[in-house]
């Protein structure tokens, strides 16, 4: 799937084995989104001309010449992730330590909202404190993680109590919803709440 | 700056079958146009300031130029030929340039992966090696010798096969495809790709052909290469940069790509650069 990182577009992926890897969002080979390619194994293959790369980013299969051992040369950028959580995170550089942890929160889904994070915090009426955003609707409370993908752009992941049940989670779902677009009200030039 | 060495191309600008007194309002190289039927009965081209452009008309389609095309538009001997069906196959936008369009029509190794159990199918990936060169003569870029698995080539053939093709671009924006023709072994279906370039990232593409093939139904035939078409826009409106690099460096070629680096290399050496990216970034 295409995500985004300060280091550009990327292509994230999982492999059979579970493993996540981050790649630049481009075959070196003619350009192509690798974000629109499949995945076998542990190899993410472009969808124009089946080239394969392993998790390294290493080129390890061009389908047009299958008796040749692609050069080291044919590789694309990756980026290192990592899997805490339930949170996938990516590090544009090198991580000098791991990702945070929310301790006794999980994750329920992730929303892209089409507004800056001062737009959301606008609409919470609150600020981001330790690294999240909190919400409160009615009798619900939701704490959000913000990945901002441009100034008027956020990816929004949603947590909850990790002891919440299915009810519960559904109604954070929907709180987080109303929350997306009040945010986008604000962020077309509308008041806040 | 100099003057664009394209300007002075034919382009197709619209189906001769669907040429009528009102008109078709579209652009050529940025600049709008508008292609109708004139008092007369024939076909004009004009600017919004309202001055007439060249105008052609062959191969069922309306050719026009914002400069002054030095030579008569590409021949195609196949299309005169007696028995043959001319299929106007229509037109598909595509957000791309008009050089990528070109290039992707030049390319087979997609083919399993792109038109997945039509044009080719795994593990019959493999592209053997042909001949490529750059006909001084004819001033063309040739590709022959070209084989391919497809499992099922055209509309006529039943099962898979071996197709051998051969490619030619007599202009920067336009390529024919000579076919291997399953009901007639001997002689060359013709497929083309006719690019009309609305922006450097905006085209609309006119594919048309010339078939043996007087069993299958026109409907059918056109919507064979529709589909074929629309998977590859698909890939044509995802390709980073938009424009076609000219300059090597910013992407990777391999044997089964001699096509498509000959193009590039005579699209450079001609300064076909509309929709082409010079510079690598």
């Amino acid at each position: 799937m295409p995500a985004q990182s300060p280091a550009g577009r990327v292509a994230l992926w999982r492999g059979r084995s579970g493993r996540v890897s981050a790649f630049a969002d481009r075959c070196p080979h003619r350009g192509m989104r690798l974000s629109h390619g499949f995945v076998r194994g542990e190899t993410l293959s472009c969808i124009y001309h089946g080239w394969g790369y392993a998790q390294a980013g290493n080129c390890v299969r061009i389908p047009a010449h299958p008796a040749l051992t692609p050069p080291e040369t044919v590789r694309v950028a990756t980026q290192h992730v990592e899997d805490g959580g339930g949170i996938i995170w990516i590090s544009a550089g090198e991580p000098t330590g791991g990702p945070p942890r929310f301790e006794g929160l999980a994750p329920v889904r992730s929303m892209t909202v089409e507004a800056g994070i001062v737009a959301l915090e606008e609409a919470t009426g609150t600020s981001i404190a330790g690294g999240l955003l909190d919400y409160t609707n009615a009798d619900t409370s939701v704490r959000l993680l913000l990945a901002p993908e441009s100034p008027a752009r956020t990816l929004m992941h949603v947590l909850i109590d990790e002891d919440s049940n299915p009810d519960e989670r559904i109604t954070a779902s929907r709180a987080a919803e109303a929350l997306r677009r009040a945010a986008e009200h604000i962020e077309r030039g509308g008041t806040g709440r | 700056m100099t003057r664009n060495a394209m300007m002075d191309e034919w382009y197709p600008v619209g189906l001769v079958s669907q040429l009528d007194a009102h008109g078709r309002s579209t652009a050529l190289m940025g600049e709008p146009i508008e292609v109708k039927r004139g008092d007369d009965g024939t076909a004009t081209v004009a600017r919004s300031d309202g001055r007439h452009l060249p105008v052609c008309i062959r191969y069922g389609h309306v050719w026009s130029s914002l400069g002054d095309p030095q030579k008569p538009l590409f021949a195609i001997p196949e299309a005169d030929q007696p028995g043959r069906r001319l299929v106007d196959v229509g037109v598909v936008r595509v957000r791309c340039s008009p050089l990528r369009a070109v290039e992707n029509f030049l390319d087979i190794a997609h083919f399993p992966f792109v038109h997945t159990d039509i044009l080719g199918s795994e593990p019959h990936t493999e592209v053997q090696n042909y001949k490529v060169e750059i006909r001084e003569d004819e001033d063309e870029v040739w590709a022959t010798q070209v084989r391919f698995y497809q499992p099922q080539a055209a509309k006529s053939a039943e099962g898979g096969i071996t197709t051998e093709y051969m490619y030619r671009v007599p202009a920067p924006t336009c390529s024919i495809l000579y076919k291997t023709c399953p009901p007639r072994p001997g002689e060359w279906d013709v497929i083309t790709l006719f690019v009309q370039p609305l922006a450097e990232d905006l085209c609309d593409v006119w594919p048309w052909m010339a078939l043996f093939d007087d069993e299958t139904p026109m409907t059918d035939l056109i919507h064979f290469q529709q589909t074929i078409f629309v998977q590859d826009r698909s890939i044509l409106e995802n390709q980073i940069p938009g424009l076609l690099p000219l300059d090597p460096g910013m992407e990777i070629p391999t044997r089964a790509d001699l096509t498509s680096v000959a193009y590039r290399r005579w699209l450079k050496r001609h300064g076909y650069t509309y929709g082409a990216q010079l510079v690598a970034q």
